[in-house]
């Protein structure tokens, strides 16, 4: 035992060092573009909303944002006004390689944002804290969302499992282009805390283009479609909801399980992601939720 | 059997409608082609000579003046009827696609057939009899885009006969042969012209052609009529210098048996670049 | 061989390679069904996903593949001949783009407005080719004047131009999740879903039949040449005007119904000439069966490339069209 920790020594001692040099080298950011949404929100939650100085033209969360200027999105980053905001910190998706490139010729130090699952989101979380030196108010987020999914899960736990079809797009008033969360990323996890089954579990991909057949071919016993936005008037939310009943013989149409749920957090892989967990569990089980 | 009478036509920017101002491409043109006879339309470039055989055939309707077929307006005939009297033989023909030769010559059965335009044994009969008159028979089942500049002259003509008008309309039908085919389809027009009597005009450059084929001629500059008559007559030294500006010496030939042209020199009195 | 025999001969051929391949297609799928099971009464329909997929999923979306592919085919050979090019095609005449901005604005603006069977987005793409189709018509003539193909085909080429940035600055506006939506549209895809579509699209494309069926012979003629069909009969500027809004209408219920399925009009009608000869008699009505059967069988590879994911059918188009047209152009060369 005694052994084991003589040789930790040096170890610990190399890694002191380097968070040491580290972190004299990382003043916590002062000015930070957000060119992601979930980012952003992040950000905010954390308590590094006041070093905020501009975002994407996708923003809207938290409503402080909204007066905060915009400097582009994944296709289109007005590097010309990021450069010339003179950030410390830039958060950019990991695929927006001729920008990434161009801030790192002048010294910018760049956030890398990937896509991923649950974890990821509470990961990715935890290294913006560090990045921006709020290691505490990250924690606590991370924190407060493994909380609230822990209780989501204990609640469906003891409830048998749907198989989940979870919608994240379609052609208005027909089942055509029909897009649904794939075997991977924050949606399919969504599902599986919500306590239900993705039938797209198999599918090693974000998200599948649904045909007919496969709809018919899956069976889904519940339909759940996230969308953005306030929920539309009741005639039009009425022929919406009508749509699904083109395919009777799919379980959750039959069983009249099909859940239109509107809000803006719903798709967001941000701090909200337990907001959304619970939104689709109460759909799911909302015997639980009494 | 077709008159021309006091025609006028312009062309418009785009087509047939001519705008006030623009110029005549004819001017009181007046012809008479007899019944049996081989026409010949001579003038430089742009005298008017393709414009004057489309209004002969009725694709064009002239600004004014009138043409008739046997007494009756041109423009009055359905166009079907009107395609049974006179057919036509352009300078170039390019499909857009490979059509056979046997498909190019049954075309010309078009204005004979029914609803549904599908051709029968007659049909048939005839398109091999057109084949066989122009010499092509042996080509029937070829691309037409594959043959010859001189076999495909003769299967557009063959073509025009399996439509069996009695008026043939040909422009220009030696211009891209060279001097063997050129004999030959002269010799195949005289043939049809002289054995099946089908009435003819000809638009040419080729003064020779015209002196060796035509009972009578029209001359054309400026899109009006110079002069018309006689082969024998209007083929002169005279002409061919008012009409092309060309010093040349028109005699006839006792070995070719027709008038030949041998052009000289430009004539010095005119500007040349015209 | 005469017409008549080559007419019946080609007809029976690629009549019968349609019923096979309409044979074939909805047995065959990303998923296993049996046809007894599917046809067998006794099981109540609702619980019988066999069944639900056959006459749901599969039927609707093999009959729209018939509709469409013989609408585009069809559309294809009448529009080579009306412009004398073989490479000419809906696409080229802004009929395509005209669609696709109305189901653009459709999808970008989230549009309610559906009429009868037309969902939003096929009733906007059905307004968008009709008023394409109007206004390169308009752009090509002027009253008591006719047609100019030469104009019809650069007004067609410039509107399809003009409609394509339109499309780009509306998708520029657009959200991320509507710009993905319309770049699936313009793929073009046959799931239909239900009957009801394609029953929606087949009078208008039934009307276009009606009046391909009066052109062959005319359309022969004017391949050839518009003056010489002009002395042969042919009442050209009615021929012009009749091919022209023929091939508009079956392309724009086509693409309302499916999207802008990519070189069905190029690949089937050269395929076509290529076996039976060059004359529109013999080419137009073996293209529209052949037509069917190969955005079938097109569909048939979509559905089962990548099973259990499916690909909409206007991928395995662009992929056999693609190299296709680049060969004819070669060759043509």
């Amino acid at each position: 035992m005694a052994a084991r920790a003589k040789r930790l020594i040096p170890v610990a001692a190399v890694a002191c060092a380097w968070a040491a040099v580290l972190a004299a080298q990382q003043a916590p950011a002062r000015r930070i573009i957000s060119l992601v949404p979930a980012l952003t929100e992040a950000l905010y939650a954390i308590g590094a909303g006041p070093s905020v100085v501009a975002v994407s033209s996708y923003d809207d969360y938290p409503p402080e944002v909204k007066t905060l200027p915009r400097v582009g999105a994944l296709l289109d980053p007005d590097t010309e006004r990021i450069l010339s905001m003179r950030p410390d910190l830039v958060l950019a998706y990991g695929t927006q390689d001729a920008l990434k490139a161009q801030l790192q010729r002048t010294g910018i130090p760049v956030f890398d944002y990937r896509h991923g699952g649950l974890a990821d989101i509470t990961a990715t979380i935890r290294r913006l804290g560090v990045e921006t030196g709020h290691v505490s108010g990250a924690n606590r987020v991370v924190l407060e969302i493994e909380r609230r999914i822990a209780e989501v899960r204990a609640r469906v736990a003891e409830r048998p499992r749907p198989r989940v079809l979870l919608v994240f797009g379609r052609e208005p008033l027909s089942l055509r282009n029909v897009y649904a969360s794939g075997g991977q990323g924050f949606l399919h996890d969504l599902i599986d805390a919500a306590g239900g089954t993705n039938v797209f579990g198999d599918v090693r991909r974000e998200s599948v283009q649904v045909s007919t057949e496969m709809l018919l071919s899956r069976a889904p016993e519940a339909i759940i479609e996230l969308r953005v936005g306030a929920p539309p008037a009741g005639e039009q939310a009425r022929r919406e909801r009508e749509a699904w009943q083109r395919l009777p013989g799919v379980p959750a149409v039959r069983s009249q399980r099909v859940f239109i749920l509107h809000g803006d957090h719903l798709l967001v892989p941000g701090p909200r992601v337990a907001l959304a967990a619970e939104d689709v569990a109460r759909a799911l089980h909302p015997e639980v939720f009494r | 059997m077709l008159q021309v009478a006091d025609v006028s036509f312009g062309y418009g920017p785009s087509g047939q409608e001519r705008p006030a101002r623009a110029p005549f491409t004819l001017r009181d043109v007046t012809v008479d082609v007899p019944r049996g006879s081989l026409t010949g339309l001579l003038g430089p470039n742009g005298c008017g000579k393709t414009t004057l055989l489309k209004v002969m055939s009725g694709v064009l309707e002239p600004s004014r003046g009138r043409v008739t077929l046997e007494g009756e307006p041109l423009h009055a005939i359905p166009r079907r009827r009107r395609a049974r009297r006179i057919a036509v033989v352009p300078q170039e023909t390019h499909p857009a696609f490979d059509y056979t030769v046997m498909e190019m010559v049954l075309m010309g059965r078009h204005p004979h057939l029914g609803a549904f335009a599908i051709e029968g044994p007659a049909d048939l009969a005839v398109s091999r009899d057109a084949l066989a008159a122009t010499g092509t028979a042996h080509l029937a089942q070829r691309r037409y885009m594959t043959l010859s500049g001189g076999e495909k002259q003769r299967v557009v003509i063959a073509a025009a006969l399996a439509q069996a008008a009695d008026l043939l309309l040909l422009d220009e039908p030696t211009a891209s042969l060279d001097l063997g085919y050129q004999l030959e389809t002269a010799g195949l027009l005289a043939e049809l012209n002289s054995k099946r009597g089908v009435t003819m005009v000809l638009a040419t450059h080729d003064l020779n052609l015209a002196g060796l084929l035509c009972s009578q001629l029209v001359l054309l500059r400026a899109g009006r009529v110079l002069g018309q008559g006689a082969t024998r007559d209007v083929l002169t030294t005279a002409m061919v210098r008012q009409v092309y500006d060309v010093e040349a010496d028109v005699s006839y030939h006792p070995g070719a048996g027709h008038l030949t042209v041998v052009p000289l020199r430009r004539s010095g009195h005119t500007d040349v670049h015209r | 061989m005469t017409i008549r025999r080559r007419l019946l001969l080609t007809c029976a051929a690629s009549g019968s390679l349609l019923a096979l391949t309409c044979l074939v297609a909805p047995l065959v799928g990303s998923t296993q069904i049996s046809l007894l099971r599917a046809l067998d009464r006794s099981i109540p329909f609702a619980d019988n996903v066999d069944a639900q997929i056959f006459f749901i999923a599969r039927m609707p979306r093999v009959a729209a593949g018939v509709v469409v592919g013989a609408a585009l085919a069809s559309a294809g050979v009448v529009l080579q001949a009306l412009f004398r090019n073989p490479l000419a095609t809906a696409e080229t005449l802004g009929i395509s783009a005209g669609a696709a901005l109305g189901a653009i604005l459709a999808i970008t603006a989230e549009s309610w407005i559906s009429l009868g069977p037309f969902s939003p987005v096929a009733i906007a793409s059905l307004v968008g080719a009709l008023l394409a189709i109007a206004v390169v018509y308009l752009l090509a003539s002027a009253p008591r004047r006719p047609l100019s193909t030469a104009v019809l085909l650069l007004a067609g080429v410039t509107l399809n131009a003009f409609i394509s940035a339109i499309i780009l600055f509306v998708q520029y506006l657009a959200d991320f999740t509507q710009s993905y939506r319309a770049i699936r549209w313009l793929i073009g895809d046959l799931d239909v879903g239900t009957f009801a579509p394609v029953l929606g699209a087949l009078p208008l494309v039934v009307v276009a039949f009606v009046m391909f069926s009066l052109l062959p012979s005319s359309l022969n003629l004017l391949s050839v040449g518009g003056d010489l069909a002009a002395t042969r009969g042919v009442n050209v500027v009615n021929v012009q005007r009749l091919a022209f809004f023929s091939a508009g209408l079956a392309t724009s219920a086509a693409v309302s119904l499916a999207g802008p399925v990519a070189f069905v009009g190029i690949v089937v009608p050269h395929l076509v000439r290529l076996v039976v000869g060059v004359d529109h008699r013999v080419v137009l009505p073996v293209a529209a069966l052949f037509g069917a059967s190969f955005l079938v069988g097109c569909d048939l590879i979509a559905r089962t490339a990548m099973a259990p994911v499916e690909l909409p059918v206007g991928i395995v188009t662009a992929m056999i069209g693609g190299p296709f047209f680049l060969w004819l152009l070669v060759r043509r060369g």
